[in-house]
């Protein structure tokens, strides 16, 4: 029983930077633009916590610098890909490999000297204090309630229950029609994305302050490409695409667990794991069930930049 | 070379013995034995460059950090020469292009930190007026030496105040993947420990990576949930030290001292130290004396147990600095048999002494080591 509380609280605790991602992977995807730079982003957003953080002290400025340093890059990325309307997988890839580089150079001074001050678990009184949901739902930092409660609930209801969130989508599925109704495509366009890689750079700020609390080179280790790949699965939805990170991190939490216990699978199978279960839940529900190719099917102008006299 | 259209089954058949030869060849250890080649010339400091290809980053704090120290000496030492380095090579053709690189660009001696194997022995090969050195190198040529750390002892050494200190006596490991560093990492430790607690075990979880914090973190959590109370790893990184500092537990490392990621859980860590091996060996190129060597950095000289860590017990750091002491006037050997593999089969008899090739090549667990032999 306490295993298992362990594993819930580290799939909550590794998901966490898949989620965060994942959401603001949702929404540049829902507005038509693939943005392939996550990975890098990640890397911009856990190196300048982690410099913020040293030369501060606060967790919560280094989470804004995070933010912030996001928010700009998306702002280039956007600016090249809607205003300009160059490709977004050439710039997406030129973007993972800047901000890598970057937060490599940049950050090479701080790495090797651990985060001063990290967002530790919030004691919520008696939840916390419960026999086995205290561990696994209940002590945990306050970021974990705001990635995988408040954001994704919060993008839903903007998404699927408000006009703003109707336009939105529309300038994902076919932005043609959604400028001959008047929603302003580029603006949107350019905002969510930019957005959706503050997002992104925020889980790198996660990573850092909570998870593991220090910088060097190479830390995100391929994340952010899971966090591509988990929108996909996910459906463009931003709960399903936190439950889907949270399942990334029990599965892989999951494999290593059963090293510990010595189950009779082969090493190289437990690590298998995480990417043969999400290739089973991408294709078992999509074989079974037609109406979920509908359902689960990506935004019509993905990739396709809008040329208003092309329309 | 093999298309698809001509595969016969003949031709499948043939492929399957290619391989299976290709697979004979490293187990059989040295391929060719160490002979005294004629030395390459001499060469004059300011015109020598000496070019370095590390696996991963220099700002690691662990493995490239000690080999970068390294490079510092030798410029401090040659102050004439030129250097030149490449951090994070990938472990593909990209490998073979850098090193390639380095040789057309004049360099008179490179050393590739970690094990490049066939991406290195290519290039080796075809410039035999430049001298190579492989760390954990298996192949060696007329100029390709390979250089080692003898790690078990300090291993072992740390392993006396992990089973002091684990009172459960169930020891983690952080593996990254089942080579012969982690065998003779994992079993060295374990001995240690069982000298002091003979019910001593080992858990090793592999992670498939040298360097992944989030997954290292992850592996130490699900150790320390299953009972382990002691950790020990082969990482370039302080993931687990944090986790065990959090936890309450302990931990042993590896490179460098990583006691500032959690003072009270570190006990001690394997520090490796490249400095006096790369200076004697530049000296010995320039000089022209150089001939490809087959080093171990001996205990105390390159490979070392760090100061003990704050938690760790004046008896239990003065038994293990004892058993250093002992080793390291060769009037004990920790490595003596009897000693059985996980099965229970003997594999090395009652009163043998394991040699130095043994252990670096050392890919059986000994009894009581789980995760690794499946």
């Amino acid at each position: 029983m306490d295993i298992l509380a362990g594993l819930i609280q580290t799939a909550f605790l590794a998901g966490g930077v898949l989620a965060l991602a994942a959401l603001g992977e949702v929404l540049a995807e829902r507005v038509g633009v693939v943005n392939l730079g996550v990975e890098g982003l990640i890397a911009l957003g856990a190196m300048s916590a982690v410099v913020t953080v040293v030369s501060t002290g606060s967790p919560w400025l280094g989470l804004g610098v995070a933010l912030l340093v996001g928010l700009l890059s998306g702002m280039v990325f956007a600016t090249a890909t809607v205003v300009v309307r160059a490709n977004q997988i050439l710039c997406g890839l030129a973007l993972t490999y800047i901000g890598t580089g970057m937060a490599a150079t940049i950050g090479k001074p701080f790495s090797g000297t651990p985060v001063p001050e990290t967002f530790s678990p919030l004691h919520i009184p008696v939840l916390s204090d419960l026999p086995f949901f205290g561990r696994a739902l209940f002590s945990h930092n306050i970021l974990i309630y705001v990635i995988f409660l408040i954001l994704p609930l919060a993008l839903h209801y903007m998404m699927f229950y408000t006009r703003h969130g109707l336009n939105m989508r529309a300038v994902g599925e076919n932005p043609a029609a959604a400028d001959a109704a008047g929603i302003p495509v580029m603006k949107m366009r350019f905002w969510y994305t930019s957005l959706g890689a503050a997002l992104a750079s925020g889980a790198g700020g996660y990573l850092t302050l909570t998870f593991v609390p220090s910088w060097s080179e190479g830390v995100v280790a391929g994340r952010g490409w899971i966090a591509v790949a988990l929108v996909i699965f996910a459906g463009f939805r931003p709960i399903n695409a936190v439950l889907a990170g949270l399942l990334f991190g029990f599965v892989t939490g999951l494999g290593f667990v059963g090293q510990a216990r010595n189950w009779p699978v082969a090493a190289s199978i437990l690590s298998m794991l995480p990417y043969l279960g999400t290739m089973a839940l991408m294709i078992l529900p999509v074989v079974t069930w037609q109406r979920m190719r509908r359902l689960m099917a990506a935004p019509d102008g993905i990739t396709a930049p809008y040329f208003r006299d092309q329309r | 070379m093999i298309s698809t259209k001509s595969l016969s089954r003949r031709g499948f058949l043939n492929m399957g013995v290619a391989a299976g030869a290709g697979y004979l060849l490293p187990k059989t250890g040295l391929i060719s034995p160490a002979h005294a080649a004629t030395p390459l010339a001499p060469v004059a400091e300011e015109d020598a460059h000496i070019a370095f290809g590390h696996t991963g980053p220099t700002s690691d704090e662990g493995w490239t950090w000690a080999h970068d120290q390294g490079m510092k000496a030798v410029e401090a030492a040659f102050p004439k020469l030129r250097t030149s380095y490449v951090e994070s090579i990938p472990y593909s053709a990209d490998a073979t292009r850098i090193f390639r690189q380095f040789v057309a660009d004049d360099a008179n001696m490179v050393f590739a930190t970690s094990n490049y194997g066939d991406f290195l022995y290519d290039v080796a090969n075809r410039a035999p007026d430049v001298a190579f050195y492989e760390c954990d190198g298996r192949s060696p040529l007329e100029n390709l030496g390979t250089f080692y750390l003898s790690h078990w002892y300090p291993s072992y050494v740390a392993g006396i105040a992990a089973g002091a200190m684990s009172p459960s006596g169930k020891l983690g490991y952080v593996a990254s993947f089942p080579v012969p560093s982690v065998y003779s990492g994992t079993n060295a430790f374990l001995m240690g420990a069982r000298s002091v607690n003979p019910e001593a075990t080992l858990q090793a979880i592999v992670i498939n990576s040298w360097f992944d914090p989030q997954a290292a973190t992850q592996a130490g959590t699900a150790l320390i949930d299953n009972g382990c109370d002691v950790l020990f790893g082969i990482m370039d990184e302080a993931g687990y030290l944090q986790v065990a500092e959090e936890r309450g537990a302990k931990a042993v490392m590896w490179n460098t001292d990583l006691r500032r990621y959690g003072p009270n859980a570190y006990i001690s860590s394997i520090i490796v130290d490249f400095k006096d091996f790369y200076v004697e060996q530049v000296r010995r190129r320039l000089a022209g004396e150089w001939t490809p060597t087959q080093d171990l950095l001996p205990f105390g000289n390159g490979v070392d147990v760090d100061a003990w860590g704050e938690s760790v017990p004046a008896e239990v750091a003065a038994k293990a600095d004892a058993v250093k002491a002992s080793i390291l006037d060769g009037s004990f050997n920790p490595f003596v048999g009897e000693l059985k593999d996980t099965k229970g089969n003997v594999k090395v008899a009652k009163g043998a002494t394991m040699s130095e090739q043994e252990l670096y090549h050392w890919n059986w667990s000994i009894e009581g080591v789980s995760g690794l032999d499946s």
